[in-house]
């Protein structure tokens, strides 16, 4: 695990104003600090192996860029999680994790467009938080989590941690696709056996033989 | 670089394993041809893919990692490029194929002479095609036999003549597309469904496709859908003439005394350099990468880049652009189901209509909105956190759809690759840069079909839509075409009918490099279709067996 203790308390708490838990669990029941703590704490837990028995060993070129790429990761978190105790301190004298709900989404409101007020700085946000932070719909662009800063980084980890198959240590007990209606499979073996199937979610009327056709099983 | 012992000389050396390069091998090995293909990524089977949203959309699993192979961007020669992962395609065995949906829709007679129908477009290099879309017919109808397409013929009022249907019907219909086919019925549109490189049922000794949520954008783990990984490989594999090296990485094609391609410098995954020469080189790069290999290969014969004496190599480079309008519905459409992309498409407004203010037309056609899995989701006016964001997703994930559009962008003579002069790749070289600045027809035409396309889904009754305007493009179809250009005139193309460059009589590419016009279709299949054509040319000009 990479967080020290208080490193984790804090991103832990912001998460839960990110997807805040309301008459259904949110990023804190569905576990996504475990899930974020656990992808920097280096390049272990990167790729889950397909059929879900273990994560892949990254080698050569591949893990020398994921090296880079945590090591990014892991200093824009740390700056962050002092710019919200700075803010925090500043706006209601106490760090961030001890301020209530209300106060923190206030901190975090400030932390997401550091010139608010100013219609330029909201334009700014919005452009940075880019892919999966839901701005724009996400097309087919893949994603650059590297050059995000740390709130849309945060917003779209906690996403992440909410929604990814639990075998990354996130959406306990598959908490995140319980809240939305999403019947994943009950682990990735499902998947890749090919005993995961959607034709029940397919219009009606259709013929038993058609979907015995394209059901796997 | 200190060149290891030569491997032995090979009739036909294919730069490339995706989709392009794999038809054309497919071919020539099945005609007696034997084939080396050097393909810079790994050769993936089908045990090491999985319904993974985090590896394959968000952590590069699929994708190309942007720190390894990065590219650059600029909107034009006066501005600075930023690094940006532009239009990727999976660098692999199989390529695109590997993690597509793959909607195969086919070209209309139209396409292949635009500029005739269209006439001038100022600021555009507009142009016919040296073929045809009856020379090309027998091999869509290849290409769809050999992969066993899904769908309707007869379905799309617009498709021009076909010599026989579909292999198999159309996939299930989808509840997105259900309602597709309802706003268009409304409207009185013609709507069809979306041809498809997958199996409605079992087909050539192939299973039928497993429906699952995990498919745009993922690894097929059942090796039930049809790609060039799953169908022309294993092909080509069987005649016992397809060396296929994966992980070798070509820096340069060499050329001879005479100024005919020698054959490939390549680099394995230890490092080591080799040289492989052939007869014949076929680039199938892909059209962003070929033509950056070319302009890598820099010789006394060639001093701005192999088969570059006019200065067209790179230029006329077209991307589509992929945009939508976002519909919610009182009635849950899941339209993850199947992966978002077993859908419903129209025609329409695919022609060129001079009333309409603009030339040529897209493809318009029903989708889950963007990578419609729970990570990766979204609409335009939600926001990023809080209470509000989640009741986003609670209240609309499965009741939300999209109608989307393909951009047919106009090729200009200054959108174009290069090699940057600033960032080279983790194999230390120059890697590709895109100038590119959008014609005022792009942003137009992307306007008329988002309006269209937020129609269909009132008319089907959506309680909102929303309107997402291309404002540029940002290459997020991975489509890409035009940088090798083929045409009848050496002046104005690269390349001549049979994709065989003009200064260069043993070098031929095959991929969407050749287009003269992007279309507004996606390319795929015309790109497969066309490299059978290629490769079955080779293959007769050797006197391969038929």
């Amino acid at each position: 695990m990479f967080f020290d203790a208080h490193q984790r308390e804090t991103v832990e708490a912001a998460m839960a104003r990110i997807i805040p838990t309301d008459d259904l669990p949110g990023a804190r029941e569905a576990g996504a600090i475990e899930f974020l703590d656990r992808y920097l704490s280096g390049i272990d837990f990167v790729y889950a192996k397909p059929d879900g028995s273990g994560f892949e060993t990254l080698e050569g070129k591949r893990a020398d860029a994921w090296h880079q790429r945590i090591d990014r990761l892991r200093a824009t978190y740390m700056e962050g999680v002092q710019e919200l105790d700075r803010a925090s301190s500043a706006a209601f004298g106490a760090e961030f994790a001890r301020l209530d709900p209300e106060q923190q989404d206030r901190v975090l409101a400030q932390v997401e467009r550091p010139s608010a007020g100013s219609e330029s700085g909201l334009q700014e946000a919005k452009v940075t938080s880019g892919y999966g932070a839901p701005v724009e719909p996400a097309l087919q662009q893949t994603s650059a989590e590297i050059d995000l800063d740390f709130f849309p980084l945060l917003c779209q980890h906690t996403r992440q941690g909410f929604y990814a198959d639990p075998i990354y240590g996130g959406n306990v007990d598959r908490i995140g696709w319980q809240v939305i209606g999403f019947p994943g499979p009950t682990s990735l073996a499902e998947v890749h056996a090919g005993r995961y199937s959607t034709l029940a979610y397919f219009a009606q009327g259709q013929t038993d033989s058609e979907v015995e056709a394209n059901s796997g099983a | 670089m200190a060149l290891e012992s030569k491997p032995e000389r090979v009739d036909v050396c294919i730069i490339g394993a995706g989709a392009s390069g794999a038809a054309a091998a497919k071919v020539l090995t099945e005609r007696g041809v034997r084939v080396v293909a050097l393909e810079r990524g790994p050769w993936r089977t089908r045990e090491t893919f999985g319904g993974d949203e985090l590896a394959n959309v968000n952590r590069y699993n699929l994708w190309p990692d942007p720190l390894l192979n990065p590219r650059t961007v600029r909107t034009s020669a006066e501005e600075d490029p930023r690094v940006e992962l532009f239009c990727p395609v999976p660098q692999m065995v199989g390529g695109g194929t590997v993690h597509w949906q793959g909607w195969l829709p086919r070209f209309i007679e139209d396409d292949f002479r635009m500029r005739s129908i269209v006439g001038e477009v100022d600021g555009a290099t507009l142009a016919d095609w040296p073929i045809s879309y009856a020379e090309l017919e027998p091999y869509y109808d290849a290409v769809e036999w050999a992969f066993g397409v899904s769908g309707q013929a007869g379905a799309n009022a617009f498709e021009s003549p076909r010599s026989r249907g579909y292999p198999c019907p159309p996939m299930p219909l989808s509840r997105y597309a259900q309602k597709f086919h309802d706003g268009c019925g409304k409207l009185g549109l013609n709507a069809f469904p979306t041809p498809q490189a997958a199996l409605s049922r079992p087909y050539n000794g192939r299973p039928a496709t497993v429906v699952s949520a995990f498919a745009q954008q993922h690894g097929d783990p059942t090796g039930t859908r049809s790609s060039a990984l799953n169908v022309f490989i294993p092909n080509a594999v069987a005649t016992g003439r397809y060396d296929l090296r994966p992980e070798c990485y070509v820096r340069e094609i060499t050329v001879d005394e005479q100024g005919r391609a020698k054959g490939a410098v390549y680099q394995n995954a230890q490092g080591e350099a080799y040289e492989q020469e052939a007869d014949v080189v076929i680039l199938a790069c892909g059209a962003v990468e070929s033509a950056r290999l070319l302009l890598l290969s820099q010789s006394s014969r060639f001093p701005n880049g192999l088969a570059n004496g006019s200065d067209l190599v790179g230029r006329n480079a077209t991307f589509h652009e992929y945009s939508s309008a976002i519909g919610i519905f009182d009635d849950p459409i899941y339209a993850w189901a199947g992966g978002g992309y077993v859908s419903a498409s129209t025609f329409e407004f695919y022609r060129h209509d001079e009333s309409r203010g603009f030339a040529s037309g897209g493809h318009v056609a029903a989708a889950g909105v963007g990578i419609p899995l729970p990570i990766n989701w979204g609409l335009p006016d939600q926001p990023t956190w809080g209470a509000e964001a989640k009741r986003y997703d609670r209240e609309f994930f499965n009741h939300s759809m999209a109608v989307s559009m393909v951009v047919h962008d106009m090729p200009r003579h200054d959108n174009r690759v290069e090699l940057d002069d600033g960032v080279v790749d983790a194999w230390g070289l120059p890697v590709a840069r895109i100038t590119l600045t959008p014609h005022r027809n792009d942003l137009d035409q992307g306007r008329f079909l988002i309006d269209r396309c937020a129609e269909i889904m009132e008319a089907a009754e959506a309680t909102k839509v929303d309107r997402v305007y291309m404002q540029r493009v940002t290459g997020n179809c991975s489509h890409q075409h035009g940088t090798t250009r083929m045409g009848d005139d050496p002046e104005t193309s690269v390349l001549n009918r049979w994709c065989r460059a003009h200064e260069v009589d043993n070098l031929y590419s095959v991929d969407g490099g050749p287009f003269p016009t992007a279309t507004g279709a996606n390319p795929t299949l015309t790109i497969m279709a066309n490299a059978w054509r290629v490769a079955e040319h080779i293959a007769s000009a050797r006197g391969g067996q038929e």
